[in-house]
């Protein structure tokens, strides 16, 4: 009912939330909000003597957060810029990552946490390489009730897999050595992260 | 060492030892490779090929090995029976499907020297799928070799101070809904 959709969105689109819970007598009906009649409304086939007043008297209070520590850079636009961590993150960097991931896995969108283009590329491929990675085990789609998965799936260990498990398909015929078709691991967007030893990036097993 | 007596110097340098290798969360190759060296016995200065000095190794854990990228989709391993039709192609998931030590086995065989000490060293390489040894290896164990892999930690396996310590890299405006 559309009654219901606005006492739900009253109670979403505050955050910390004070929830007091108050029988209030009929005396200080007429100072109710509108929330509070459709309580009313619901009681009023209840008999004499009943305990009929439930009220949900709600506070909305913004809270203060703590201030954090201050990025070294805070002139810059994006906040990977801004704490100096362009090319240094990586798929196991799953902190850094977490937060720009809603609970069920998908990303939140640029124009939100102000992430430049190439950096919002970059953290949405190592989100998809941390959750084929199985890093990330709290943020899966959430699956209607009573969903029985037809085949039970196989468990394999994978990590920096590039492309989507369905939609690979096998390399039956690898070629000569000269023209060989290689397994892609990793990613090139991530090609100019800093490397601290000899050995160079390698894209193609 | 040189606090050893000669008997024991002698003992030390040319007994057979037996190296534990845990492949959980592993790219097998790596394992394979480290394997390879052991059971050739090139990790000991008294190499040599005809002098039969390699080791034997145990690796546990074979069923819960990790391949980087889409390996396991991707990776064909073929053979063929002899008789006509008989070429057959299975994709790495398959085949661990089907025998969780055969990627391990296939990939050690592969690095070892092509000649008939191969057959030998391949006896004295042992590959477990699960934790579950028997005694008498169980026994004979010297020395477990690190991991050539960091295993990454998940989200889950972060303490919440941990999580509390990592710095918000990035406010949200008051009017957006979070998640």
């Amino acid at each position: 009912m559309a009654v219901h959709a606005v006492l739900r969105s009253f109670w979403t689109s505050f955050s910390g939330l004070k929830l007091v819970n108050n029988c209030i007598t009929s005396s200080l009906l007429k100072n109710n909000s509108p929330i509070m009649s459709t309580l009313t409304v619901q009681s009023r086939g209840i008999r004499q003597g009943e305990f009929i007043c439930k009220r949900y008297h709600i506070e909305g209070k913004i809270l203060d957060v703590p201030a954090g520590p201050q990025p070294p850079n805070p002139s810059a636009k994006c906040p990977i810029y801004r704490w100096n961590l362009q090319n240094k993150y990586n798929y196991t960097d799953v902190l850094l990552l977490s937060q720009f991931i809603r609970s069920d896995g998908g990303m939140l969108p640029k124009r939100i946490t102000s992430l430049c283009p190439e950096e919002h590329r970059k953290i949405a491929i190592c989100v998809q390489m941390a959750q084929r990675a199985g890093l990330l085990p709290d943020h899966k789609p959430k699956l209607p009730e009573g969903h029985v998965p037809k085949k039970p799936k196989q468990n394999l260990n994978r990590y920096l897999t590039r492309w989507s498990i369905d939609s690979v398909k096998p390399i039956y015929k690898t070629g000569l050595k000269w023209c060989k078709k290689r397994m892609a691991v990793g990613h090139p967007a991530l090609k100019n992260n800093v490397r601290y030893g000899v050995k160079p990036l390698y894209i193609k097993h | 060492m040189s606090s050893f007596s000669r008997s024991a110097q002698q003992w030390a340098t040319f007994a057979r030892s037996w190296f534990l290798i845990d492949a959980r969360m592993q790219p097998p190759g790596k394992i394979a490779s480290m394997c390879s060296v052991r059971l050739q016995g090139k990790h000991k200065p008294i190499y040599h090929a005809l002098s039969d000095c390699g080791d034997h190794v145990v690796v546990i854990n074979s069923r819960q090995i990790a391949f980087s990228g889409n390996k396991w989709e991707q990776k064909v391993y073929s053979s063929h029976t002899g008789y006509p039709g008989g070429f057959k192609q299975v994709t790495a998931a398959q085949l661990h499907h089907k025998d969780p030590k055969a990627i391990v086995k296939l990939a050690v065989y592969g690095m070892l020297p092509r000649n008939l000490h191969r057959r030998t060293m391949m006896q004295r390489l042992h590959i477990f799928s699960d934790d579950a040894l028997p005694d008498d290896i169980r026994a004979n164990l010297t020395e477990e070799l690190q991991q050539p892999r960091a295993i990454p930690r998940k989200l889950s396996e972060y303490t919440p101070e941990e999580v509390e310590a990592f710095p918000r890299l990035w406010t949200p405006p008051e009017d957006y809904k979070m998640k």
